[in-house]
């Protein structure tokens, strides 16, 4: 093997060698140049085998002498892994940078060169000084290679950046100087070894310690960098972010190492600081290269908190850390040199991405590895960091990681929705070396994933099978929509049936809602043309998070599903016209959710990588009731119960016509599967005297109460439906609280229930929609001629809903008797009461401004909707009247494993008829009385008026004059004002502005805080010193 | 558990019987109470077989007008949803041929059964066109939730008092003489329910819901003849059905036809006597009257049963 001095020797020697080809042949350079990057990488990737084959570390003495007398480097495995990082990086930065320098010419290039090198031998070396001496270089050539950038403001922020380089540095120095004076040794190694002989040993390592923290550009002592990032070349600035950040890192890593644990807490504080200040400051930016500088901050941030807690992680550091930085490295300079395809600097300006969609596949998968979503390696990082963190009781640690994580989210996903959202007329570059680069970046994201999915023990989320179907969407999206439609939905059924003999009645349940449910649904997306770019790969990664949710059975497995489904749903609802904001609130509540689910698990864990989710009936009862709260939050946040309910309305409502069912009849039931799991396991629990079953009761009670009075009070028409899916989940939560063989029943005759009529009335409007172009009810009306089939499929669907017999939603209203008469739970129940017929008026209002009183004019001409969106909703007519004929087709399956599980058997079903302990329902007795009743009365009037005319629409009488304008005949705007007026103050946006407050402080602090970067270079080097002071005033409480 | 008889083919005959006797019960007894509050007003008053005279003659007229097929089956609805309702629940404890068709459900299924009529009637009178419809319904609709919400929880209460949704067990634990009335063991939910018969027998101070229909032409706006017909014979049953199922839960049923008519007139009269000395409410008070009176017994109720 080569000595991996040869990776420094091959970069010096390069650029030295650089001086000897001739002036004007900078192609020649360049080559030459690549060669020597070329070459230190092979190096490198040399190393990288040996040491992934399980290879000692190696010592490499230089001078022929051992340390202490000459320097020495150290290669093991992370050394090679950085090192060959940081080279792959440094040579597609070269490529990405190739104009800038053979413009500058040879110079440049040597110094791009040094500049590779000192990073190498910054992670190599393990002698303080040489840090010091690489960090020298790495600072001078990085002021060197800023003035690349065309920037005029790039020639400030390089001085900047020297002048404050170079108080480190001195910093630095006095420290190196200090630890010799203490510990008489250079190598990291010996000062391990020897105990420090004089006083002032802890401020030498301080002086070293914070020197390398300040490297780091740790918040608030950062505005120096940021100028950096933002003004520089994008190409230099992802070497800055991807190669020096990870060098400086690991540096700071190998001296904490030798530190010792006293330190961690330091590290970890300014870590966490820094994670948090850069997510809160990146949260008003507004220029793409100043916020990915903020990121960097920040994930460098996280990375340090990471190695402050090395004590508590142990191994795993190495696996956390190495993600977490591979990840950043692999996102942040793909996202940087994205930036580099963009014309505009504003976040808008990334809609430009959108006319090369394998770029916004590209930005999508960089922003999910910055967050760490699966299936990249941050996400098994954030899981293990999670589990070790609460094992040794660092709740608020992982608190912090966790809320700087969701501020992440917050601003990376903002930039995204905006990109997706905004107009943009400007197109990217289509140069092929510069996408080659990112597309590079992409597959070792991708690739890293797939490794860290394999390293971690977990299951690896990239090798099951419906998320590699949903990935093979990303290859098909070059066929027509509707070939891909059919595979999808050949999938979805496809995979149910493999699965079909595995499931429990239970799991069944949620089973036939999700996949085949989900395929009917995919019938009515027959109706677009074209190749539909970009809607079936989440689509399909939102079903494989479902599928893979069925078919978890550790806590784990189940996490990653959740986030996958999470994810999958959140670029479908994007993809709605006006859905940004929606989106955008939807994905931050969402993982919110899923972060309250990590901390459960990792709490339920205690310790233990995974669990077996059966297992959790089995964790001590010190802790089981926080777990129940935490699992319960991030559950209910999914179902929308009231007061974490804000996302919905907007998110369900501002989606497409055919995603608004899938996110609402399939996506909410994912929320009830969790606490359908949650109560089964962890039982009834109480928590500082409250019983949180009955908590979860009034919660369900309220959000079925609140959920319905608002959809009343709603103008638009899916909005509506939105709200009154927060009203029925709330009855579900309220059923699954009952904690009872009946509630459960009515639980799960919900999922079914509302599934079909909510997913057949999210299409029935769409297609209305797709007419009218408006989704306004008091802009509609007298539909019901032009469109009679939507109609129809309204009309049952507010039967269904509103319990009236004879159809299904009667049998959910009788279990629901059935089930509350055995509670003492009696409060809650007059909230739900209050909501059933709340219900009733929200439908009606749904089907009458909508289809009948007066036709308006633009709409004389409509059509019915489209052929394929009736389809699925005429599936949900026959079968939500099956369903009221022949409940026990399903339900009975279902009652008899309940019994099992509950230990009693409140139903009898006799033939067709069931019985409880109570009273009796005979679904086919009731529909046969009505038909016959119905169709006896018909005939008198049929006997009696047959042959009736229609007369003309405006054929009508009232108040002494003859109508003849629509708008002011159709009554339908504010068409509960009477309720409004008695019970309007239940319409208070109490949570919208509870949490609207949150954002608003927070978005005031970044404003607050921004004002700190004000671009004045001795304003940047008094807060680095400040810095310096006050965490020296903290550590040492003033003494020495 | 409660084994129930099944469905034989006499009792449809049966069941036409009984509608038989409840739709002449009703026109009269409605007459009866209509020229009661005549006068009280100092009026004379309809004479007792008006009803009769007006559903004769409205039947007898032809029509060729129709506004679209939900406003056709409107009074469908209408009256499915009031002989529906009769014929779910039984008529007379006791009397074999009074049972109706009981088998096909219990209590539930009376009280969601009241909805079907409600709301084909607002969706035919909704295809009309006519915005005084709308109005009405969106009033009725409004009053309705809140003036329900008692009964509801009334339910629940002698529901779990009995033990049974079953409404012949709910008379049959009445019997024995008036004590043993829900009325005297079970007060509280008696009077929340009581808030919910009056509420919603579109008599004062309760029938601002009425008013749109009173403005045009006649009551349910551009109904007529056969349609109107419908709705008339309606008007007959629909009352004394409900009244029969207050009766049932609260005032121990009615074991004979004579004891049925009584009561039914008894209970008729309550807001018929409320009606005629109040003014009208807005929807929007008769809401809060209802949260504010009716909702606090009937949490009550359900507190202490």
């Amino acid at each position: 093997m080569v000595s991996a001095l040869w990776i420094l020797a091959l970069g010096l020697g390069g650029a030295f060698g650089l001086g000897l080809v001739p002036r004007g042949r900078g192609d020649l350079a360049f080559a030459l140049m690549l060669g020597a990057l070329g070459a230190m990488l092979l190096v490198a990737l040399g190393w990288l085998a040996v040491m992934a084959g399980g290879a000692a570390p190696v010592l490499i003495t230089t001078a022929a002498a051992p340390a202490p007398f000459a320097i020495s480097l150290h290669i093991g495995l992370p050394e090679a892994v950085l090192v060959t990082t940081v080279l792959i990086a440094g040579a597609l930065g070269a490529l990405a940078l190739r104009g800038a320098l053979l413009r500058l010419g040879r110079g440049a290039m040597a110094v791009l060169l040094v500049l590779m090198m000192a990073l190498s031998g910054l992670i190599l070396t393990r002698d303080i000084f040489n840090l010091f001496v690489f960090f020298e270089l790495i600072s001078i050539a990085t002021a060197g290679l800023v003035l690349l950038s065309p920037d005029p403001r790039a020639l400030a922020a390089g001085f900047k950046y020297l002048v404050i380089g170079q108080i480190v540095s001195i910093l630095l120095l006095i420290g190196i100087v200090f630890t010799y004076h203490a510990n008489g040794a250079l190598g990291l190694d010996h000062i391990a070894a020897t105990a420090p002989g004089v006083a002032g040993a802890g401020l030498a390592m301080f002086l070293l310690l914070i020197a390398l923290v300040v490297e780091l550009k740790p918040f608030p002592a950062n505005g120096w960098a940021l100028d950096i990032y933002e003004s520089a070349h994008p190409g230099f600035s992802a070497l800055f972010s991807a190669g020096s950040g990870t060098a400086a890192v690991f540096a700071l890593a190998k001296v904490a190492a030798v530190a010792g644990p006293a330190w961690a807490p330091l590290l970890t504080g300014l870590g966490l600081l820094s994670f948090l200040g850069a997510g809160l400051l990146a949260l008003r930016q507004t220029n793409d290269r100043r916020l990915l500088g903020y990121s960097s901050v920040g994930q460098l941030g996280l990375v340090l908190a990471v190695i402050g807690q090395g004590d508590v992680l142990g191994e795993a550091t190495a696996f956390i850390a190495g993600g977490i930085l591979l990840a950043h490295a692999a996102a942040k300079a793909g996202l940087f040199w994205l930036s580099a395809l963009v014309p505009g600097r504003g976040l808008g300006d990334w809609a430009a991405l959108r006319r090369r969609p394998i770029l916004v596949l590209a930005f999508a998968s960089f922003i999910a590895m910055l967050i760490g979503l699966p299936p990249f390696p941050g996400f098994y990082a954030k899981w293990e960091l999670a589990q070790a963190l609460v094992a040794h009781g660092r709740m608020p640690v992982l608190g912090s990681v966790l809320f700087g994580s969701l501020l992440e989210a917050a601003f990376l996903f903002r930039w995204f929705g905006r990109a997706m959202k905004a107009e943009s007329a400007e197109v990217p570059s289509a140069n092929p070396i510069d996408t080659a680069i990112v597309l590079a970046a992409l597959a070792a994201g991708w690739g890293l994933g797939a490794l860290w999915g394999a390293l971690s023990g977990l299951s690896n989320v990239l090798t099951t099978i419906p998320v590699l179907f949903a990935l093979a969407f990303v290859a098909l999206e070059p066929l027509p929509a509707r070939i891909k439609n059919v595979i999808a939905i050949l999938g979805l059924v496809g995979w149910f049936v493999l699965r079909l003999p595995d499931y429990d009645p239970l799991r069944l349940i949620f089973a036939i809602v999700m996949l085949p449910g989900g395929a009917v649904i995919l019938l009515a997306s027959f109706t677009e043309g074209g190749r539909r770019l970009g809607f079936y790969p989440p689509a399909m990664l939102m079903y494989a998070g479902m599928a893979l949710l069925l078919d978890a059975v550790t806590t784990f497995q189940f996490f990653a599903a959740w986030e996958l489904l999470t994810l999958g749903s959140y670029f479908l609802i994007l993809r709605g016209q006006r859905s940004e904001p929606h989106a955008q609130s939807y994905i931050l509540f969402s993982l919110g959710g899923a972060f309250a689910l990590l901390a459960g698990f990792a709490l339920a864990g205690q310790g233990a990588l995974d669990l077996r989710l059966d297992a959790l009936s089995d964790i001590p009862v010190t802790i089981a009731p926080w777990v129940f709260v935490l699992l319960a939050l991030g559950f209910m946040t999914k179902t929308a119960a009231m007061g974490l309910h804000i996302w919905l309305p907007g998110a369900h409502a501002e989606a497409e016509t055919d995603v608004s069912p899938m996110v609402s009849g399939v996506l909410l039931k994912a929320g009830l599967y969790g606490i359908v799991i949650l109560l089964s396991e962890l039982g009834r629990q109480r928590l500082m005297g409250v019983d949180l079953v009955n908590m979860l009761a009034w919660i369900g009670a309220l959000s079925a109460f609140i959920g319905a009075v608002l959809a009343v009070f709603q103008e638009d028409a899916k909005r509506l439906l939105a709200y009154s899916s927060i009203s029925q989940m709330g009855y579900a939560l309220f059923g699954l609280a009952l904690f009872s063989h009946l509630g459960w029943l009515l639980a799960l005759m919900f999922v079914i229930n509302h599934y079909l009529y909510k997913s057949m009335l999210f299409l029935a409007v769409g297609g209305v929609y797709r007419r009218t172009h408006t989704k306004l009810m008091y802009q509609m009306g007298g539909l019901i001629t032009l469109m009679p089939f939507s109609f129809f499929s309204v009309l049952i669907g507010i039967v269904a809903m509103s319990g009236v017999p004879p159809l299904s939603g009667f049998g959910g209203r009788w279990i629901f008797y059935n089930a509350i008469l055995g509670t003492d739970l009696r409060l809650p129940l007059v909230m739900i009461f209050l909501a059933g017929p709340v219900g009733f008026l929200y439908l009606f209002r749904l089907i009458h401004t909508i289809f009948l009183g007066q036709l308006k004019d633009p709409h004389r001409q409509i059509k019915e909707a489209p052929f394929w969106m009736l389809v699925p909703q005429m599936i949900y007519v026959a079968l939500l009247i099956g369903f009221a004929v022949l409940p026990g087709m399903i339900l009975r399956r279902v009652d008899t494993y309940l019994g099992t599980v509950f230990g009693d058997h409140p139903l009898i079903w006799t033939g067709r008829a069931v019985s409880s302990e109570f009273g009796h329902w005979n679904p086919v007795g009731i529909m046969l009385v009505i038909i016959g009743i119905f169709v006896s009365v018909g005939a008198i009037l049929l006997a009696k008026v047959h042959g009736a005319q229609k007369v003309k629409q405006f054929n009508i009488v009232f108040s002494a004059e003859r109508p003849y304008r629509p708008e002011t005949t159709h009554f339908a705007w504010n068409f509960f004002a009477p309720y409004r007026r008695a019970v309007g103050f239940l319409e208070a946006p109490v949570a919208t502005r509870f949490w609207g407050g949150i954002g608003d402080a927070l978005t005031a602090g970044a404003e607050l805080t921004r004002r700190l970067y004000t671009g004045n270079g001795q304003l940047y080097a008094t807060q680095v010193v400040l810095f310096v002071l006050v965490a020296w005033a903290i550590i040492f409480g003033g003494q020495s | 558990m409660t084994p129930q008889p099944g469905f034989q083919w006499i009792q449809i005959l049966y069941a036409l019987a009984t509608l038989f006797v409840v739709l002449n019960y009703g026109l009269l007894m409605t007459a009866l109470v209509q020229k009661i509050a005549a006068r009280v007003s100092g009026r004379h008053g309809i004479p007792i077989w008006q009803n009769y005279v007006d559903l004769v003659k409205n039947f007898a007229l032809r029509s060729q007008i129709s506004h679209g097929v939900m406003y056709y089956m409107g009074p469908i609805f209408r009256l499915s949803g009031g002989i529906g309702l009769l014929l779910f629940v039984p008529t007379i404890y006791g009397l074999p041929w009074a049972q109706n068709f009981s088998f096909a459900g219990d209590l539930i299924l009376a009280l969601y059964f009241v909805f079907f009529g409600t709301l084909g009637m607002a969706l035919g009178a909704g295809e009309s066109g006519h915005p005084h419809s709308a109005i009405g319904v969106s009033r009725g609709l409004s009053q309705t939730t809140a003036a329900e919400l008692p009964l509801a929880l009334a339910v629940y209460a002698i529901a779990v008092q009995y033990h049974t949704l079953n409404i012949p067990q709910i008379v049959a634990a009445q019997q024995g003489g008036i004590a043993h009335w829900t009325l005297i063991t079970n007060p509280l939910a008696t009077i929340a329910a009581m808030f919910a018969y009056v509420g919603t027998m579109m008599r004062a101070p309760f029938d601002v819901v009425l008013a749109p229909q009173e403005i045009p032409i006649g009551p349910p706006t551009e109904y007529h003849s056969a349609y109107m017909a419908l709705m008339q014979t309606n008007r007959a049953i629909f009352p004394v059905a409900k009244t029969v199922v207050y009766m049932n839960l609260f005032f121990g049923g009615a074991s004979n036809w004579l004891e049925f008519a009584l009561k039914v007139f008894a209970l008729y009269l309550i807001p018929a006597i409320i009606g005629v000395v109040h003014p009208r409410f807005r929807v929007e008070q008769s809401i809060r009257f209802f949260l504010k009176w009716g909702l606090p017994v009937g949490v009550l109720a359900i507190l202490v049963v």
